[in-house]
């Protein structure tokens, strides 16, 4: 490219080109003195691995921060521990209460004593959420209901399952009140918003594990801290789609607010929010889909429910029990985004009253279902009891199916594993842990610089060189390897999926809905078959790794070109193009921006993964962390998450701003 | 040159875009030219627009996008505050107007429609009209029967109950003007209402518009980029370019002494018998005219026939009765032939 520019008008492409030129070779003189040993070995040993001396180590102080803080620091009058405990407090409030309704009993102080009220039947509640799916999304997501309350009651892990339940709804309340008052402000205040959107990255890449034992140094043990973890991890896309609804509103809709003489209240509540709800709806999905993951990964810290009988599953190796939980986790989470999907596409039709509880006779209702229900149970507690006869239990058979799955195909398995660890995993392991941490620092701020700017490429050395000075340059190396190579996997099944799922429309649709379901997934779900068949290491996390990344490396180059506007494929056919070259000349080349969200999105899904894959043994980074939650390691755990974070952002980073250059450059702005 | 009967008096007004337009605000008016908004990366979206609009009567801001028509506007309603110059609605200065005042005015004296409806979908037709009272704290019963009077006045009786993704872009729009009335204004602000219509229906909602106006009598800032649509229901144009105001006129003296070329390009296709009245043609009164007089206010098109098939001139009289000139058929013939000749 850069010939074609000088052979057209020599002098002048000699001026334009030379900073890019100068940068482009400095490019290639990095990659080529980090990649050839001999050259490697000349460079002084600090370019390599800063000596131990030079390290920073953070991870002491940020005990004792933070110990300090939890235990003794005082804001005001009060300590901070008064108030996060407080705080907890107020929040374990609407959740015991949620819980107590749905699966203990609530026990009620009355004059004399307290009484025990019973939980809600069963009965009532799958009635009153059948009637709420058929309200929300017809007959068919009210037989799903049912389906799936049957599901979770012969399997006998109801009360499990409730508790999964009770922790989502009341981390879904926290979200998106939390969420939409953020978005709303960072609409408002432009700078805020400039703030808080590097905040929402770390957040949405820390690892789950990396901050749990912080949460639990100030909230306490129990349910509460589980559920801070959720909201923290689940928040970000309520209060990002908030904004992002309310930036797109036509800017009438906020003069017709100030011309209507709307205080700044009334603007807000009566004419913004309403008006974007679409958006707000969209966002409220994700929340619904990202909580549940979360509350399940926070078995690990004791949250009860579904979660914790799969851990138990795995630890004791009664896979069976995992798989039955496993199983309820993926129906919940269909039928949750079928359901939280539904309510966000309705649009209000004339014919039905819209206020007040008239206008909904469906679900006052279920509220009077669940009401009767209760009181029933009060006065006949073994109405309550779902039919022992009824129950059925896998038991041993799954076991035992999987153990002679083991034994059968243990060799064949074995081999392939064995196969791929000996000629991809470990020498891609030994390459990259071998650069020199100076020259991947350099190479990505340049490359950064080129493509998008010199603040990128300052940002992004920020966040590699705290990697490298804190010491953990080799299991940062670690981590990215299995990530690059579950990428590469990934990609080369997902995009040749894409390409041809988008020239056939039924296809298309087929594939849609697969990926769609498997979106929609908790990530420890993947989990579990993949331990089942492979056992522990690093190849049954790669399987996981790319089973999880998949739909959005098949999703973008389908979708990017389905889009293909039909005048190009028509000038392309009208010159005679052969199939294969629309689709190479045309069709890709038009799409490659799309593609490339498309990797960037597969690249953060990986890591999302990853940081779950600890638990089948990997040791990268993300094994730090979960080793921090065991020992309660605070510090260490907090920076090894940072690290997880910072290399996922400039993963990000590097490939979306290299798409939205292409972008402009194919001038679709 | 003070106009008594003037509601907005626009002085000087500016608007800039760009940074350091704030500076800019303090500079003498002739330093402003080209040179030095060009030289500090200025945007001038309007450059010192002076007019006056009088009670009762429809005006309309004409200029293609981009000629600042809209930022103008938006100017005098407050919805963005001008960089520099005066700008009075009624007493009340605009400029650093207290913006408890402002809520005020713009709850009861003055209201807006919108090229794009900006109707809220989450409200029925009714409460979308009713809305501006919602704001004041009216209560519901109230506001809801204000908002059926106006259902009725603009043809949408039996619609009250849909939601606006249920009606047709005529509808929508029909909603957004009953909204804009609901209030009972003293100023009517429209921004290209009918831009994104179909040419069938624009032409019906511009019929109906000027039925409205026959009853309600409002002062009516229009804006369009439509110069036949200002023409059909101005009684003055402004006509905007590059953000300056090139001429503010009737319909009828814009086509007769267009300031300049780019006016006289807007008025070249213009069929002028459809927009000249009689007695602007009309010559001195002469001993031969005959047979019964035409108004002077009457437009070409109405009496051409009337002219056309009589041998002798025909009188113009003028309101009263009293005959102030006469037309005759060459006259007539060439305004509605002679209309690409300037």
């Amino acid at each position: 490219m850069v010939a074609a520019v000088f052979w057209k008008s020599p002098q002048r492409a000699v001026l334009m080109i030379r900073p890019r030129l100068i940068m482009l070779l400095g490019l290639g003189l990095i990659a080529v003195t980090s990649i050839v040993p001999a050259l490697r070995e000349a460079l002084p040993d600090w370019v390599v691995r800063l000596p131990s001396e030079w390290l920073l180590e953070p991870a002491e102080p940020i005990n004792r921060f933070l110990a300090w803080l939890s235990r003794r620091a005082e804001i005001g009058p009060f300590e901070v521990k008064e108030i996060t405990r407080g705080l907890a407090a107020i929040i374990e409030v609407p959740l015991s209460v949620l819980q107590g309704v749905l699966v203990k009993g609530v026990e009620v102080p009355v004059p004399g004593g307290e009484v025990r009220l019973a939980a809600l039947p069963w009965w009532a509640l799958t009635a009153a959420l059948a009637l709420f799916g058929q309200w929300a999304a017809g007959r068919r997501a009210a037989g799903m209901v049912v389906l799936v309350c049957f599901y979770f009651l012969v399997l006998d892990l109801w009360d499990e399952a409730m508790l999964t339940l009770a922790s989502v709804a009341i981390a879904v309340m926290v979200g998106a009140i939390v969420g939409v008052v953020l978005g709303a402000a960072a609409h408002r205040w432009p700078r805020l918003d400039s703030f808080l959107n590097p905040v929402y990255d770390v957040m949405q890449t820390l690892p789950v594990f990396s901050y749990l034992v912080p949460i639990l140094l100030f909230f306490g043990f129990g349910p509460v801290a589980a559920l801070i973890a959720t909201v923290i991890y689940a928040m970000p896309p309520m209060a990002r789609n908030t904004t992002l609804a309310l930036r797109r509103l036509p800017p009438s809709i906020s003069e017709l607010a100030s011309m209507a003489g709307c205080s700044p209240r009334q603007r807000l509540l009566l004419v913004l929010l309403p008006a974007a709800r679409q958006g707000l709806l969209t966002g409220f999905n994700q929340l619904v889909m990202l909580s549940l993951s979360a509350v399940i990964i926070a078995s690990v810290i004791g949250a009860g429910g579904l979660g914790n009988v799969v851990l138990q599953g795995l630890k004791s190796m009664q896979l069976g029990r995992a798989l039955e939980a496993g199983l309820g986790i993926t129906l919940m989470a269909i039928l949750l985004d079928r359901l939280s999907r539904a309510v966000a596409s309705r649009r209000p039709s004339h014919g039905r009253a819209t206020t007040g509880w008239k206008g909904h006779p469906v679900l006052l209702g279920s509220v009077a279902l669940m009401l009767w229900g209760w009181l029933m149970v009060q006065a006949a507690p073994a109405s309550g009891a779902f039919p022992e006869a009824l129950t059925w239990n896998s038991g041993r058979l799954l076991d035992g199916f999987f153990g002679w799955v083991n034994v059968t195909f243990a060799d064949s398995i074995g081999a392939i594993s064995d196969g791929f660890v000996r000629h991809l995993f470990r020498p891609l392991k030994a390459a990259l842990v071998a650069l020199p941490w100076l020259g991947v620092v350099l190479f990505v701020a340049l490359l950064s610089c080129l493509i998008r700017g010199v603040g990128l490429a300052l940002g992004l050395t920020a966040i590699l060189t705290f990697i490298a000075i804190t010491g953990y340059w080799d299991m940062a190396m670690t981590s990215l390897y299995l990530v690059t190579i579950s990428v590469l996997i990934a990609t080369l099944i997902g995009f040749p999926i894409g390409v041809v799922a988008a020239q056939n429309a039924r296809l298309g649709g087929l594939t849609a809905l697969v990926i769609d379901t498997l979106q929609t997934l908790p990530t420890f779900v993947y989990l579990i078959p993949v331990v089942m068949l492979f056992g522990l290491g690093d190849f049954p996390a790669m399987v996981a790794i790319v089973a999880f990344a998949l739909p959005p490396a098949i999703r973008y180059p389908m979708d990017g070109i389905a889009r293909v506007p039909g005048s190009l494929i028509e000038a392309a056919d009208m010159a005679g193009c052969t199939r294969l070259q629309r689709l190479l000349h045309v069709q890709i080349p038009y799409a490659l921006p799309e593609i490339m969200l498309g990797l960037s999105q597969t690249v953060l899904m990986a890591f999302g993964m990853l940081v779950i894959t600890a638990l089948v043994g990997t040791r990268g980074l993300e094994q730090e962390t979960l080793v921090a939650v065991s020992k309660a390691k605070v510090g260490e755990g907090l920076i090894a998450g940072l690290g997880i974070s910072f290399l996922s952002i400039t993963a990000d980073r590097l490939i979306t701003h290299g798409a939205a250059r292409l972008r402009r450059r194919l001038g679709q702005v | 040159m003070f106009d008594n009967s003037s509601i907005i008096r626009c002085r000087k007004i500016w608007k800039l875009y760009g940074p350091g337009a704030e500076a800019a605000a303090g500079l003498r008016a002739d330093a402003l030219d080209d040179d030095y908004l060009g030289g500090h990366g200025l945007v001038p979206a309007v450059r010192d627009a002076t007019l006056d609009i009088r009670k009762g009567e429809i005006f309309v801001i004409m200029g293609l996008s981009g000629s600042g028509k809209s930022t103008l506007v938006r100017c005098m309603t407050g919805l963005i505050e001008a960089t520099r110059g005066d700008l009075f609605f009624g007493e009340d200065n605009l400029r650093g107007i207290d913006p408890k005042r402002l809520i005020e005015i713009r709850r009861h004296k003055i209201s807006m429609v919108f090229q794009d409806f900006a109707l809220l979908p989450h409200l029925t037709v009714l409460d979308n009209i009713a809305f501006p009272l919602r704001v004041q704290g009216i209560g519901r019963e109230e506001r809801l029967a204000r908002a059926r009077e106006l259902t009725d006045l603009v043809a949408l009786k039996g619609r009250e109950d849909r939601f606006p993704h249920e009606l047709s872009g005529g509808q929508q729009q029909r909603v957004g003007i009953a909204r804009s009335l609901t209030t009972d204004p003293e100023v009517w602000f429209l921004d290209e209402p009918f831009s994104a219509l179909d040419p069938l229906i624009r032409h019906e909602m511009q019929d109906e518009f000027l039925r409205l106006q026959a009853t309600l009598h409002k002062t009516i800032v229009f804006i369009t980029h439509d110069f036949e649509e200002a023409i059909r229901i101005a009684d003055r144009i402004a006509i905007m370019q590059d953000g300056r105001i090139v001429q503010v006129d009737t319909p009828e003296q814009l086509i007769l002494k267009p300031a300049d070329e780019y006016v006289a390009e807007f008025t070249r296709k213009i069929p002028r018998h459809r927009v000249m009245r009689t007695g602007s043609l009309a010559g001195p009164a002469t001993e031969l005219a005959s047979g019964s007089p035409v108004l002077a206010s009457a437009l070409i098109a109405d009496v051409a026939s009337r002219v056309l098939t009589s041998d002798r001139p025909v009188p113009v009289v003028d309101a009263k009765g009293a005959i102030i000139g006469a037309i005759d058929r060459e006259r007539v013939i060439n305004t509605i032939f002679a209309h690409g000749a300037r």
